[in-house]
Parts: structure tokens; sequence; C-alpha cells
């Protein structure tokens, strides 16, 4: 099943790369940035992403085949923020056996670092300090999560496609447009949704939901595991367990390629219920676009607060 | 403290379940000498669950666990022919090379199902910690019908008379069985240490196998406890401590062997003779770092610092403990001050007045220069200690020395011997 929905993801996007000879191609490392930047260009462009989704892009090793595609590609998008770090170095691969590829280097015209001017959380500073936060130094890179940060992702994708193929700017100004209008409709909507959780407590696997949280104003009490790919110690868990009971938590995040076996065990010592909610574009069914993702969060949300007990 | 033992008394039993078992199989795999095959077999018995996850089964449905099965007689089927092979390349290398052929296997296949990527690692890293009772019930009358099986079948499976092929069948299949669930409770690294460590001791200390099982069985389960309570008291990864504190008793129980096997006082002997050369190397090869580069990490005298501040004074003039206590005061502040702006942004996410996104990207900006100012402070620390151990190496250098060789045992007497030989009248 879930193949499936993988391959009715994936798919558009690999014909599309096979037919159009005369679109703009544009090569993204994330499935949430191929969507914002499918958004932006309409049918002028030709957009594929490297990191499959529900595959962690911080653990990702190219292929031979991404130089490939990187090679046909006037523009790349990437999420920035030392989340994808193992982009640059491909750029540069390409770039040694096809010239066309420096142009898609770091500081060059068609090169897209999607973080720039977005208002980072969790920030660190450089230092391998304590605390229970993400392990990035400049700040948790999960903000597409906020749906207001889509307004300045767009933005930035905007810059860039006008500097590539000024021909169309229009165009792309005009898609850009529609699309925060869309967002902003939807907006609404979400916010009505993320009301039911109100005063809910949640905790999830790990630190990936803090602009999601700032936005609807959710309340993730305690991480599973606050440093990735560590499990977690003893104290640590006792303390959220003690955590979970006192502010009375009956909710706990999973993204689907998130380890079961951690959140299975607490949600049976604290008969809390587990619901599934996709990090980023393709990593569920039904969050098949970047609209949808929030649809099918908000609403997973939604329905898990009202039945809860 | 009941919360602890709460959390804590699960792991121990599924522990002492796995101990008791992998103690038995440790023994007969040092025996053989293949010390790695409980890693090849862990591995192809994932690659099994990820060949069924390709097809569309679930990892913990039935055929899942029929496909990894299938997969592990297979290897036991190869490596019941190790043995006879095993000729010109020894046996532990075929059997690295099965695991890394079934681990890149499983990668290359894992590629195509990138869902599958995070169950794949799942199968191999276990979290013991997150175990409960209801784990025991399946694997509990496994290990004993095979452990049955292997007392009834133990003239036939011992290592020691080059028993045929089926017998050595019959012994990786029963083993790999073992290992696919034990390795899935525990992950790859603990059950290595359960299955090598308590064997291990056991057999140095005993010849006869109900006393190597006996030994092994007492250790592990002594082992097991100090990991849990390690783990709890200083808040570390469950598993990882127990792998250390496995390694620490094997340590202690090779460092006590001399002692009750042999001449104890010829043992003390040579503990403490061992015990001062170390030290005066430490001394000496210290010496000659801080003379050679005091600038330069020295981990003695860090060591020593990081125990007793009040060291420093001896080095440090009044002035550069006063920077020195200034500038560790600061660090302290900006660490507090950028945690403190990280908590509150944190806390306006679901509750009070919503922070605007001027006002967050003002706290990330004070974060930032926080993080940089903190920065600097540690670079004075460093300066300034520095600077008086470059000032300080010809006086705390050869007192180093000095200690080093007074302490390496027989230095000191051959010197006056030496002097000794000078012969008088020499011209002074």
């Amino acid at each position: 099943m879930r193949s499936i929905a993988l391959a009715l993801v994936v798919a558009p996007l690999l014909t599309a790369a096979g037919v159009a000879d005369s679109k703009l191609r544009i090569v993204t490392t994330t499935t949430d940035l191929a969507s914002l930047t499918e958004a932006v260009g309409g049918d002028r462009v030709a957009v594929t992403s490297l990191v499959p989704p529900s595959f962690d892009p911080e653990e990702y090793q190219p292929k031979p085949g991404d130089v490939a595609r990187l090679k046909e590609a006037r523009l790349v998008v990437k999420v920035g923020l030392d989340y994808d770090l193992w982009f640059d170095r491909l750029i540069s691969q390409a770039a040694l056996t096809h010239p066309g590829a420096r142009e898609l280097r770091r500081g060059q015209p068609g090169h897209v670092d999607a973080s720039a001017a977005i208002a980072t959380l969790d920030v660190r500073g450089a230092s391998v300090g304590p605390g229970d936060g993400h392990a990035h130094g400049s700040g948790n890179p999960h903000y597409w999560l906020d749906p207001k940060n889509a307004e300045i992702i767009t933005g930035n994708i905007l810059e860039a496609l006008a500097r590539v193929d000024p021909a169309h700017a229009g165009e792309y100004e005009a898609n850009r447009l529609a699309f925060l209008k869309l967002l902003d409709d939807r907006m609404r909507d979400w916010e009505a949704k993320a009301g039911a959780l109100n005063g809910v407590a949640l905790i999830a696997h790990h630190n990936s939901w803090a602009y999601f949280a700032r936005r609807f104003r959710l309340d993730f009490v305690g991480f599973i595991e606050p440093r990735p790919g560590v499990p977690p110690s003893p104290a640590h868990l006792s303390g959220l367990i003690k955590t979970m009971r006192e502010r009375d938590v009956r909710l706990i995040v999973r993204q689907p390629h998130e380890p079961e076996k951690n959140i299975d065990f607490l949600a049976q010592k604290t008969k809390a219920a587990v619901v599934v909610l996709a990090g980023s574009v393709g990593a569920t069914p039904a969050a098949k676009d970047y609209l949808s993702l929030f649809d099918a969060n908000l609403d997973a949300l939604a329905a898990a607060a009202k039945a809860r007990p | 403290m009941t919360d602890a033992l709460a959390l804590l008394w699960p792991p121990f039993l599924v522990a002492l379940a796995l101990i008791g078992i992998h103690a038995y199989f440790g023994i007969q795999v040092l025996a053989r000498g293949v010390i790695f095959v409980d890693l090849a077999l862990a591995q192809i018995a994932a690659l099994g669950s990820t060949v069924a996850f390709m097809l569309g089964h679930s990892m913990q449905s039935g055929a899942g666990y029929g496909y990894s099965l299938a997969f592990t007689l297979v290897a036991a089927l190869l490596l019941a022919f190790t043995r006879t092979w095993a000729g010109r390349i020894p046996q532990e290398a075929l059997i690295g090379i099965i695991y890394v052929v079934a681990a890149a296997a499983a990668i290359v296949l894992i590629d195509r199902a990138p869902q599958g990527a995070e169950h794949l690692k799942q199968i191999l890293t276990g979290n013991i910690l997150t175990t409960g009772v209801g784990d025991l019930a399946p694997i509990v009358p496994l290990y004993l019908a095979i452990g049955i099986l292997h007392f009834t079948l133990r003239h036939r499976l011992s290592a020691s008379d080059g028993s045929s092929w089926p017998w050595e069948f019959v012994f990786y299949a029963t083993f790999g069985i073992v290992v696919t669930s034990s390795v899935a409770l525990a992950g790859v690294l603990l059950v290595f240490s359960f299955l090598i460590i308590p064997a291990a001791i056991g057999v140095l200390y005993a010849d006869a196998l109900a006393r190597q099982l006996a030994i092994g069985w007492v250790l592990g389960t002594l082992a097991s406890a100090a990991g849990l309570a390690v783990s709890y008291f200083w808040d570390l990864p469950t598993g990882a401590a127990m792998v250390c504190t496995f390694g620490a008793a094997l340590a202690l129980a090779g460092a006590l062997y001399p002692f009750l096997h042999g001449d104890a006082a010829r043992a003390a002997r040579h503990v403490a003779l061992g015990l001062r050369w170390s030290l005066a190397a430490v001394l000496v090869a210290s010496a000659i770092l801080l003379m050679a580069a005091p600038r330069a990490d020295q981990p003695l005298l860090d060591a020593i610092e990081s125990v007793a501040a009040p060291v420093r004074t001896l080095y440090l003039t009044a002035g550069e403990a006063e920077i020195y206590r200034d500038a560790h005061a600061h660090a302290e502040r900006y660490a507090r001050e950028a945690e403190r702006l990280n908590a509150l942004e944190a806390r306006s996410r679901a509750g009070g007045e919503q922070l605007d996104d001027l006002l967050v990207r003002r706290i990330s900006s004070f974060i930032k220069s926080y993080s940089e100012m903190r920065k600097g402070e540690e670079f004075v620390k460093r300066e300034v200690r520095a600077r008086a151990r470059e000032r300080m190496r010809w006086v705390l250098g050869p007192a180093l020395l000095v200690l080093g060789l007074l302490i390496a045992p027989g230095v000191l007497t051959w010197a006056s011997a030496s002097i000794r030989k000078i012969p008088a009248g020499f011209p002074n």
C-alpha cells in the first residue's frame, strides 16, 4: 500500500522529467521543496527531489544517478541549516564532469538556500552545549513545517527563477501569489482545527516540530530521543514518564520512519495514543503535496484530540 | 528510586534470559573459534526481513519472520561447511565475508524502498531499556527448548570431536534462531557482549562446561545489574553502558586471575612493579610534553585540574587566576542567558503571548552573539593557562621528570650505583 502511494507521488515527477524537454529542470533535496518549487514554477518547470519521502535527509547517501540529474538542472534548491550538507559536495562532483553544473554551486545564480531569511528556532550557537535541543548549531532545520514560512521559501525560489529565466518572471510571480492566496485560505481552516488541541500536552520522538508547534500553538513537553541516534537513558525515560503523568499527556507524535519500539513502550506505560504525522511531503499517503501535508497532519491531530478520553 | 526499579527490572529479566542461553553458545563459539558468527547470522536474518519487506510483508508479520528464518537456515548450512572448506582461508574470514555481503546486500535492496531503512536499522539496534516482560513470553520457551535439545545432543554438538556437517548445521541453525530474536531485543553490540564476555570469563577460570557456565551466568548477572545501575545514576544510554560494564568485568577477571590461580605474592609484586612503571611513564611523558609543547593539551595537568581546580593556583599568578575566574564566570553567564532566551521562545510557542518573527530573529541573533562571546571567554581561559604553563615549564617539567624517575623501579639504585663507581680522587 505504502509503495503504491510512493509510486503515485514519485511517478509524476519522474515522467515529467522524462518528457518535458522545453521545461526548466530543477533539482531539490527534499519533497517539500519540490512541491513548493512546483507551486511557483507551474508548467514551466520539471522538478526532481533527490531524497525519497520518509527518509532522513541528514543520512542520505547520494547515488550516481543524482549526479546525472544535476547535470541537466538549471536550478537547485536545498533546505540549508546543515540539514542537507552532502548536497554541496554532490554539486561540486557534478561540476567536475559537467561545466554547466558550476552555475549550481553555492553563491552562484542557480543555487537556492531556501532557509535564507527564515526566523530560525532552537539556535544553540556553534557550541556543542547541553540542553535538549536539536544537534544543529545553526538552528532547527524543520522550518518548512510552519506554513507561514512558505512565503519566505517561495520568495527565495521566485527570486532565483526570475534570475535564471527572466522572460517568464511575471508568470512565476503570479503563480506564487496564487499559491500564497490558497495557503492563506487554508490557514484559517488549519488554525481552527489546531484550536481543538489548545492546552493539550504532546510529546514527540524527536524535536522536528518546533516550527509547526509555534505556528499552531501546540505544547510539546518532551522528546523521546533528544539527541538523534543516541538511545534515551533510563533517567531521561523515567523523567519523561513522570512529565507525561503530571501534564496528562495523552498523545505521542510519531513520524512513519521513527522507531516504533520506544514509542510503543511509552504509550503502553502511560496509556497515551500514538498519532502518526508526516514530517515531509509523501511521508504518509495523505500528504501528497505541501498543502495536503498540513491538511493531513491537522486532521490527524484533531481526530486524535477528539478521540482522547 | 522506585521509579528506577519499575523501569529497570524488566530489562534486567530480559538480560538474564539472554545471558542464560548466550553464555552457553559463547563457550561453544569460543571453542570453535568462530567469534563473529553471531554478527554474520544477525545480519543474514536482517537481510531475510529486508527481502520480506521488499515483497510487501510487514517486518513484524509471520511472513517477515519466515523469511528471516529461511535465510538464517541457509546461512547455517553455509557455516556448517565453512569448517570443512577452511584450509588455506581461515574460517573467520569466510564468516566475515558472509557478514559484509549480507549487510551490503540489505543496503542495496533497501535503497529501493526508502521507508525500510529505519526498519532495517531497528532490527539490529534493539533497545534493551524499552523491553518489557511481554518480550519474555516468546523467547523463554524457545531458549529452553533449544537448551534442552543441546543438552540431549551434547556429545554430538560439542566442538572438540570434529563433528560432521549435519551436526554443525544443527548447531548453527539453533544459534541463528537464538541470535535473530535476541538481537531484535538488545541490539548487536549488547548481544555480542552477552555471548562472548561471560563465556570468556568462564573459560578463563574453569575447565568443565558446567563450571564455566555457572561462572558465566553469575558474572553476567552481576555485570548486567552494574550496567543498568550505572546507566541510571549517570544518565547514560543503557545498552552502551552495559557493554562497557561487561568489558570492565572481563578486565577485572583478567587482572584477578594471577592472584587466584598462582602465587599471589608474586602477582602482587608484578602488579606493583607494573603500576610504578606506568606511573613513571605517564609522569616522564607529561614532563617532556610540557617542556616541548606547553601550549598543547596536557592530559595529566588537565585531569588533575578538573578534579582539584585549586591546583591551578600553583602556577597561575594572582592576576592570572583572577582573569581566569572572571572569564569562567562570564562564559557560564552567557551560556545561561542563551538557554534562558531559548526557553523563553520555546514557552511562547504554546502559551502566553506569541512572539512575532522579528522578535524570534532577534532572539536567534542574541543567542548567536552569546555563543560567540562565550567562545571568546573560553579562548581567554585557554590562553591564560597556556601562557602560565609556558612560563612555568622549566620548573614544572623537570619536577615531573624527577618525580617520574624516582618512581620508576630501579632507576634510583642504578643511578647511585653508577655514582659510586666513579673512582675516588676523580678531579672535581
